[in-house]
């Protein structure tokens, strides 16, 4: 992924896993350690890619983002069953938690500090430094709770938007974090929600409730200096499309986005829409790399990789989401094979 | 008349319009009609095409949502008012979210419709390990125990708990749902039941419990 973003050659389409807990597992550390230390959650995640031969630049990153930042609790996944982080405890349960609650320091703010502790180990070896923006749905819901959030939608709209409103504060001073740190064109900024998919919510409600602060915050971010930013739209997210459309639009298409949608979203609707400027990651279905064979998701990939080579402005072979922890890795090593046999650029 | 109310609370069910649903169920209560029959025709019936219009994609989570508090207002009113009668009492289903898993808003749909379709449910919520499935099972002496996995890590404890319910209650009906389920995974489990969405899980489970 480094290389596309960096123009760098490299002689097969590139892979990326989306690998975080696989690679704790096949390094042998306990998945909490994983998520719970920065140090050993980029260890893992460069040895993994060693192993493989695959091209990722590794991250932190846990999709329920926002409740421990904004003072609530997680736990980190130590027991049997567990995939990721998972709240413990929303800040917010009562609709005066909104008015209540302030725009937390990065520096001290939940997982914050482990982003910038991974970001520190892959700066030090020219990796980009990555920090999360947007996924504003995402955030809000793991915050006051999914479904109350989504009650509140409807019924009390403005406690909603206010809460969004803080999120974009705090975001902003996460981005001012990193580009300080690191400077901005070192950085890589991550945007990945799952609340927002059109299984939970309508375009509509996309739509009022973060469009506009995706584009603050992305615009926000570009000019700071932040080169590329990598869009994780996750799950069904056909009826958003045209919105994350006119993010890029209000951002004159500037910087180098790779999308990485959920496998809903058929490959040529996103070259319809980003193909003229933007990188497509593939989306083979994450699940299957758990519970198919080595043969099928070979297949799978190839599927993808010739669908995604047509896209003018780069690809890369991608799951369309995190790969599930449990893979067996010879489905991971199943990537890296089709990417030589059927992505070769020779 | 009679069938104006029962329309009334049905659109005061789909239009999530709770003001509406209260009126409404105070009204077949005022007229003397049968409450049961509310809930059935009414609540139940507003439920179901919720549950269709947003399979068809015309209705979202947070529309649902609201449908369902309409529906418990009205609920609310009537339940005072049915006619209790000790032979049929509702079948009770022990619902959750299996081990290390937190999606759990599939699991609250199927809730829903459950309890709009007439069945007690007892509701574990989320990240519930196998001895709660089955404690829960015994205690309650549950028809049915349901349980719900959007993710690959959390589905794998599903076997364990049937195998174990069934232990404790060799006649208990079991039902298995969410993302990476299918019918041919859950027949491997020793599932009795699997749906693809909430409505067809309404539909298997009164189909097993023999009311269809
Ligand atoms: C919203 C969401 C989240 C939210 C959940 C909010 C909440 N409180 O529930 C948040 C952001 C917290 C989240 C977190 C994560 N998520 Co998530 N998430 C989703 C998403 C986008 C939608 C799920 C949803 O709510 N759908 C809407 C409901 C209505 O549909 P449903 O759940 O399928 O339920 C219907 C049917 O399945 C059925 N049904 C459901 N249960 C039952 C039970 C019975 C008995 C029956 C009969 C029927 C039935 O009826 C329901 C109604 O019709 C899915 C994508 C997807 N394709 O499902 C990913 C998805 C489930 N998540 C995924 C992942 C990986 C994660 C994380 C591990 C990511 C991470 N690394 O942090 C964490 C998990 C943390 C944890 N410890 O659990 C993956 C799982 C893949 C896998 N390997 O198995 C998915 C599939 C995304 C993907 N494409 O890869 N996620």
């Amino acid at each position: 992924m480094f290389a596309v973003m960096t123009g760098q050659k490299l002689d097969r389409v590139p892979v990326s896993p989306f690998a975080m807990g696989y690679t704790a597992q096949i390094c042998g550390i306990p998945l909490g350690d994983f998520y719970a230390d920065g140090k050993k959650c980029f260890k893992c995640q460069l040895l993994a890619s060693d192993l493989h031969g695959y091209d990722s630049t590794p991250m932190y990153a846990y999709a329920s983002i926002g409740a421990w930042e904004f003072g609530g609790e997680i736990g980190f996944p130590y027991e049997p069953g567990h995939g990721a982080p998972y709240v413990k405890k929303h800040p917010i349960e009562k609709p005066e938690d909104v008015d209540k609650i302030e725009v937390p320091d990065p520096k001290t703010a939940g997982s914050i500090p482990l982003f910038m502790e991974v970001s520190k180990q892959a700066n030090a070896l020219g990796m980009p430094a990555v920090f999360m923006i947007g996924a504003f749905i995402t955030h809000c819901g793991n915050a006051m709770e999914t479904s109350r959030m989504l009650l509140w939608m409807i019924r009390k709209p403005e406690l909603v938007h206010k809460f969004i409103g803080k999120i974009e504060g705090y975001e902003k001073l996460v981005t001012d974090w990193f580009v300080d740190t690191f400077g901005g064109d070192k950085c890589m900024a991550f945007a990945g929600g799952a609340i927002e998919s059109n299984k939970v919510i309508s375009p509509k409600q996309f739509e009022s409730f973060s469009v506009s602060h995706e584009i603050n915050i992305h615009r926000y971010a570009l000019d700071k200096g932040v080169p590329s930013v990598m869009m994780h739209p996750c799950a069904d997210q056909n009826k958003n499309l045209p919105f994350y459309k006119q993010i890029r639009e209000a951002c004159g298409w500037k910087g180098k986005y790779v999308w990485n949608f959920g496998p809903e979203t058929s490959i040529e609707k996103q070259i319809e829409n980003f193909g003229a400027h933007d990188v497509i990651g593939g989306n083979v279905d994450p699940p299957s790399f758990q519970t198919k064979s080595f043969e099928e998701i070979v297949m799978l990939c190839k599927d993808n990789i010739e669908r995604g080579i047509k896209n003018p402005s780069g690809y890369i072979l991608m799951p369309g989401c995190e790969m599930p922890p449990l893979a067996p890795p010879i489905n991971v090593h199943a990537m890296v094979y089709a990417a030589r046999k059927f992505g070769s650029f020779e | 008349m009679k069938q104006e109310i029962f329309d009334g609370l049905a659109e005061a069910v789909v239009s999530g319009d709770t003001e509406k649903a209260e009126k409404f169920a105070k009204e077949v209560i005022s007229n003397g009609l049968d409450a049961y029959e509310a809930i059935m025709d009414g609540c139940s019936k507003g439920m179901g095409i919720v549950s269709q219009r947003y399979e068809a994609g015309e209705m979202y989570v947070p529309e649902i949502l609201c449908s369902a508090e309409a529906m418990n207002v009205a609920i609310e009113i009537l339940k005072p008012h049915i006619k209790a009668d000790p032979a049929v009492s509702p079948k009770k289903v022990v619902l959750g979210v299996t081990k290390g898993d937190v999606h759990e808003i599939g699991k609250n749909l199927v809730k829903l419709l459950m309890e709009a379709a007439g069945f007690k449910v007892i509701d574990l919520g989320r990240d519930v390990s196998t001895e709660t499935f089955v404690e829960t099972v015994k205690r309650e002496d549950a028809d049915i125990c349901a349980m719900s996995a959007l993710m690959t890590t959390s589905m794998i404890f599903m076997p364990e708990t049937i195998k174990q319910v069934k232990k404790v209650k060799p006649d208990i009906i079991t039902m298995v749902g969410g993302g990476p389920l299918s019918p041919d995974v859950a027949e491997n489990y020793g599932a009795d039941g699997y749906a693809k969405d909430a409505a067809t899980a309404v539909k298997i489970a009164k189909k097993l419990v023999g009311d269809i």
